[in-house]
């Protein structure tokens, strides 16, 4: 199904889909976070009229999300989180204005809750209770009004991340709401992404009349659009209230804003002109000739014949599309990933002593005194619980190229993290858990804690995504002082003003050509293969699939015979094709449950009980004919009771399954769905992993080496998952309750049905097993495992 | 800079909130679904280690506690009734819906060693979250899982009684060791994070051992 030609225009007249347009009201209001001592907002007092739109600006730590979130009644009061004063929305609190408020939060995959399109848009209104029917109405609507053109279908995880953010837009305006609240929502995104976004916001606030407030830091494309602009105080309330043209006008409001470090509309921060570098300090460093790169060993090359050379003192800024290959680029760069084709080489200068020319085959520990790579995401890169053990991490790891030497001795790690804690003014922060930090001092420490190891290579992704005016300036000064000293500097950046005033040439990478981006979509892994999602068995209900493979396997777990499990086996084979599979691509699935199988089999054959001939003789255990007969039994029983499951993972949708076990099975639909959501985020979590471990090679933890180094490394990178995974949980679970998730009743647009398809395969489940038993049973061979 | 605050000390014993809210739910389905994976990578992986257990072949339990862990760590971070049940189950369900080894008898293993850790927090009336509680929550998920695989599902029929038992036994160390220890360190270390703000175990860092 595709969206109709219904017309955003249309809106208004459907008045259904449309809240009133809400007035907000508050009096000395205030707010203190659970795990905070001070207050994050007091004594705010605002009056915005319905179908007004506020732009709300002010230093990071303002409060500004905290308001946005109270609004949406998402913040919830508990022993140690309180409000004090009032805060109204027409006239009621926010926690009894369910529907008529929509959030959108900067994170884009955190935006999304479905796996796809056309659910996720209908998500609100469901938890909403709309009538079905109605929903569908609304969801085409909203799509076309944000000017998504997308099969209701598509998977969510294809989407890029301005199309995510119109997504959870859409959401929103199926909700129908009177006020929506927009916390930083292109931050994350590039420059088309921003003005698609920002587009599809203003066209949806004219079609319904909605009051909106907006969270952002960087004002350029947002202030032309704003009735009104709020700039909030750390700790205080609102310290300026005017029009944009008032206050981003020339004068000592501007100034004010600027020194808060605002991305006033026209404002860029001015450095001097970089001192023009001695020639004879000018040295290449490292090249890339005719390289292609690529994500995974295998997989598509995402960018190709690139050429470039790393000179000393010298920047390149590295720009193209999404999806270009830009950042797979970097990594390759950085050491962190193979290239494809072409080759890297460090010359002699980077690469002294080292084995190896291509910076990929070095240790961790040679890697970080040589090329420092600095992630976007501050976060995959701590690796320990104190600001000052960060800084001194990489030094201490990083070693004379070719030695097992160190390079730095103890008395120079520490004036190193001294001399960088108080160049980054984060002197203050020096015993404090690096997670902990605000987002700008996350920044600034993530380039701190590489440039530590004083690489001469530093590359940098996105640096500049997300950050207020005077981080930015930071961050320029100090790799304006890192050039100066001669390290190459590369940073991926979308930021024109940040290159330049890097001085760095720019390095275009054009688009891959078609087909190479197909394998962008990070889904799969818990999805119905697309041959069996469509099959006989794949268009049954879940809950038949599983009764059925349930009661099959009652009589393996009762008996170990080799009889009834190969009657199982046989017919689970026989099944295939009911399932649109090969047996090929059944076992690419389920190969690792045959060697499972194969390994139970051995373990029994070696000590189960002897009797008969011995087969063979391993001193200590003998493998005999009794032994390997239930050798033989036991192996086919643990694969008779395993591949009958894998029918149902390859022809099951878990979206399906979830409705089916809601509806159905009538499980708590709030625990199905939330496990449902977190399924959605696994592919995440997949890639996350991979990303992780580039990352933290990059701070110098060896992924090769011992089996214990590579435990340790391994539980520090899980560890480094669950937090972000937990981070991600939180936004998502914001997300679900701003989108009225959470109560006893919803509507649900996809309804789980019964047909006699799905009688027929319970029968035939109860049927196998029957036959399985008496079969079993009359060969003499039933064995029940209790006796 | 934003200091955590000292637990006050009588918070243990106020009147508490039992109830899930949707953040808990959220975040116990990711714990839940994350430990989904590292089940379904072990259960591909486990068996690299056999040789370690020729000798004696129920001291494989002692590995045993690799499936346990969700049970703990959800009970610990979420610290709501079912918490550690819900966990276990949709952990095991993961891997299973990923292809396990254990087929679709993984749901009924989930739920009967969830109900361990959780019987355990259920004594302690969902107020206590220290080590002891943890290493019990454990050890009773690590019998309860020993029980099942030995007596219930009897996925050893060839081993002798006594080699049963010791396989009980060795399940019992394994939950102690890796779903308790385990479990309860790694709770404090993410709530230094600051990961933990939006849940009720979001000051167990600062809280004492026992």
């Amino acid at each position: 199904m595709k969206p109709t030609s219904m017309l955003s225009s249309s809106i208004d007249q459907q008045s259904s889909a449309v809240g009133h347009a809400i007035a907000i009201s508050a009096t000395n209001w205030g707010w203190r976070h659970a795990d905070r001592t001070t207050a994050a907002l007091a004594g705010l007092n605002l009056q915005i009229p319905a179908g007004q739109r506020v732009l709300l600006a002010g230093a990071s730590g303002a409060g500004k999300s905290t308001l946005l979130y109270a609004l949406a009644g998402v913040l919830h009061e508990d022993d140690d989180a309180f409000s004090t004063g009032e805060l109204l929305i027409d006239g009621k609190s926010p926690a009894q204005g369910r529907g008529l408020v929509g959030l959108m939060q900067q994170d884009p995959e955190t935006q999304v809750v479905q796996a796809r399109v056309g659910d996720d848009v209908a998500f609100g209104a469901e938890n909403l209770a709309v009538p079905a029917s109605e929903i569908q109405r609304r969801v085409l609507m909203a799509l076309d009004a944000v000017g998504l053109k997308l099969d209701l279908d598509h998977p969510t995880s294809a989407l890029s991340g301005g199309q995510k953010q119109r997504l959870a837009l859409a959401g929103i305006l199926a909700m129908g709401p009177g006020l929506v609240l927009l916390d930083e929502p292109t931050a994350n995104l590039d420059p088309e992404g921003v003005l698609e976004v920002r587009d599809a916001v203003i066209a949806a606030v004219e079609a319904t009349g909605a009051t909106l407030l907006i969270v952002e830091h960087r004002l350029d494309a947002w202030a032309p659009y704003m009735d009104r602009v709020l700039v909030l105080e750390p700790g205080g309330g609102i310290i300026h209230d005017g029009t944009p043209q008032q206050l981003f006008a020339p004068g000592s409001v501007r100034e004010q804003l600027i020194e808060a470090g605002v991305w006033v509309p026209g404002y860029v921060p001015q450095l001097e002109p970089l001192p023009p570098l001695d020639s004879h300090a000018k040295e290449t460093l490292m090249q890339a000739i005719e390289v292609s790169v690529s994500r995974n060993k295998g997989s598509s090359v995402a960018a190709q014949d690139m050429n470039l050379e790393l000179v000393s003192g010298s920047a390149w800024c590295i720009r193209g599309a999404n999806g270009a290959g830009k950042s797979t680029f970097a990594l390759t760069l950085g050491g962190l990933l193979p290239q494809a084709s072409g080759s890297i080489a460090a010359t002699e200068k980077l690469g002294t002593g080292a084995s190896e020319a291509r910076p990929y085959d070095w240790r961790a520990t040679e890697l970080v005194g040589r090329i420092g790579s600095v992630f976007q995401e501050p976060e995959h890169q701590f690796v320990t619980a104190s600001v000052r053990e960060e800084l001194a991490f990489g030094p201490r790891l990083a070693v004379k190229p070719g030695t097992k030497e160190t390079l730095f001795s103890p008395e120079e790690i520490e004036a190193r993290v001294d001399e960088l804690l108080r160049r980054l003014r984060l002197e203050h922060l020096a015993e404090a858990n690096p997670f902990t930090l605000s987002g700008g001092e996350k920044r600034r420490l993530s380039v701190a804690t590489v440039l530590a190891s004083s690489p001469a290579v530093l590359i940098l992704d996105e640096p500049t995504f997300g950050q207020d005016a005077n981080t930015w300036r930071e961050l320029a000064l100090l790799l304006r002082e890192e050039l100066a000293r001669g390290t190459a500097v590369v940073a991926v950046t979308h930021d024109q003003a940040f290159a330049q005033t890097l001085g760095a040439a720019e390095f275009f990478i054009s688009p891959a050509p078609r087909g190479a981006k197909e394998t962008q979509g990070k889904s799969g892994l818990l999805e119905a293969d697309i041959r069996g999602g469509t099959s006989f068995l794949g268009t049954a209900n879940p809950l038949a699939k599983l009764v059925a493979v349930g009661l099959a396997t009652i009589p393996l777990i009762a008996s170990m015979d080799w009889v009834s499990s190969s009657l199982v086996v046989v017919v689970t084979l026989l099944l295939l094709p009911l399932a649109g599979l090969s047996l090929r691509r059944f076992f690419s699935r389920a190969w690792p449950l045959l060697v499972a199988a194969l390994f139970a089999a051995w373990g029994t054959a070696l000590v189960g009980n002897d009797s008969g001939a011995v087969l063979v003789n391993l001193g200590l255990f003998t493998i005999t004919e009794g032994s390997a007969a239930s050798g033989a039994a036991t192996g086919m029983r643990a694969f008779a009771i395993a591949i009958p499951a894998v029918l149902v993972l390859f022809t099951t949708d878990p979206t399906d399954l979830a409705n089916a076990l809601a509806q159905k099975a009538k499980l708590p639909h709030r625990f199905v769905l939330g496990a449902l959501a977190g399924m959605r985020l696994l592919g995440l979590l997949i890639e996350e992993w991979t990303t992780l471990g580039m990352a933290r090679r990059a701070r110098g933890v060896g992924s090769r080496g011992s089996v214990i180094q590579r435990l340790k490394a391994n539980l520090g990178q899980v560890f480094g998952l669950l937090v972000q995974a937990i981070r991600r949980a939180s936004r998502l679970a914001v997300t679900m309750e701003a989108k009225g998730f959470g109560t006893e009743s919803r509507t649900w647009v996809r309804d789980s049905v019964f047909t006699w398809k799905d009688l027929w395969i319970v029968v035939f489940g109860a049927g196998l097993a029957t036959a399985a038993i008496l079969a079993s049973v009359l060969s003499g061979s039933w064995n029940l495992v209790w006796g | 800079m934003n200091t955590i605050t000292q637990p006050h000390g009588g918070s243990a014993t106020k009147p508490k909130n039992n109830s899930w809210r949707v953040v808990d739910i959220v975040i116990a389905a990711v714990i839940a679904v994350s430990s989904g994976v590292i089940f379904w990578a072990w259960n591909n992986t486990h068996h690299v280690l056999d040789f370690l257990f020729l000798a004696f072949p129920p001291s494989s339990a002692l590995l045993a506690g690799m499936w346990l862990f969700p049970a703990v760590l959800g009970g610990l971070i979420i610290r709501k009734p079912g918490a550690a049940l819900f966990c276990e189950l949709v952990a095991a369900s993961v891997s299973s819906l990923l292809g396990s080894e254990f087929g679709l008898t993984v749901f009924a293993s989930g739920i009967i060693q969830g109900l361990g850790a959780e019987a355990v927090f259920a004594a302690f009336r969902y107020r206590r979250w220290n080590l002891p509680v943890a290493l019990l929550a454990g050890g009773l998920t690590g019998l309860l899982g020993g029980i099942n695989d030995a007596f219930i599902f009897r996925w050893f029929p060839e081993y002798t009684m006594s080699m049963q038992l010791t396989y009980v036994g060795f399940m019992t160390v394994s939950g102690i060791v890796i779903a308790g220890l385990l479990s309860f360190f790694a709770t404090r270390a993410l709530a230094k994070t600051g990961a933990l703000a939006a849940l009720a175990s979001r000051k167990a860092a600062t809280e004492s051992l026992l």
